[in-house]
């Protein structure tokens, strides 16, 4: 048996913790399976306002001294995490794909999937716990 | 009254933000709120941004950490430094407010 988890983020980055957090116990994910000798398999779901989250070049280590959201992001990329970001919301936000994070660097195969949220509603009613951030 | 105000949200409490008055207004994007100066919801600019009489700036840094760049600032805005920011608030303004 597996426990599927999705971590919803719904927040803009650096403002508070919370959005980092998100990412930060998918990472954890990997390494609770163990302890609880179960599979766990973490999902990430940029949505609303935390699409914003996915922008490419943050340099929050230059200016504040903080890993980036997307050092988070291109991590858990090159370990084939699933994030998924919801189309609608940045077409309202005006965000191009290509202004997107990427893991190529890091040698991660499969980029951030952009999804209709239709999709993320569809992860939400399959997963076995839903966490919102 | 010469007022600057720091705006560090993408929801923020515009209303209050109109209802401050003075001969003087600045508004300073800092945080979250360098996002009014990039994003153009349904390919529209920030509402905060419709009162020609207000100075707007946005913080540098907080541009950067985001992914973004000056490019992509509307030109209506400012661009400073934490230094600039730190002069402002010195020598052009009497009192600050944080909404």
């Amino acid at each position: 048996m597996s426990n599927n988890i999705l971590f919803v983020v719904q927040r803009p980055p650096y403002k508070s913790e919370n959005p980092k957090l998100a990412i930060t116990h998918a990472m954890s994910c990997y390494t609770a399976d163990i302890h609880i000798d179960e599979p766990v398999e973490p999902t990430l779901a940029y949505v609303g306002d935390g699409v914003l989250n996915c922008i490419r070049d943050q340099r929050s280590q230059d200016i504040y001294g903080l890993i980036s959201t997307e050092q988070h992001i291109k991590v858990q990329l090159s370990g084939d995490m699933k994030i998924l970001v919801c189309k609608e919301d940045i077409e309202r936000l005006g965000i191009k794909e290509e202004r997107l994070v990427d893991g190529k660097d890091l040698g991660a195969e499969a980029g951030l999937n952009v999804v209709p949220f239709k999709e993320i509603l569809k992860e939400m009613e399959i997963c076995d716990h839903l966490m919102f951030f | 009254m010469k007022l600057g105000i720091f705006y560090s949200d993408l929801r923020g409490n515009h209303d209050m933000l109109f209802r401050l008055k003075g001969e003087k207004i600045g508004v300073f994007l800092v945080g979250n709120g360098i996002y009014h100066a990039t994003i153009k919801e349904k390919g529209e600019p920030s509402p905060i941004l419709q009162k020609k009489e207000i100075d707007y700036y946005v913080l540098s840094e907080d541009l950067s950490t985001r992914g973004f760049s000056t490019d992509e600032v509307d030109s209506d805005i400012k661009v400073i430094t934490y230094s600039d920011l730190t002069d402002l608030i010195m020598n052009d303004y009497d009192k600050l407010a944080w909404l």
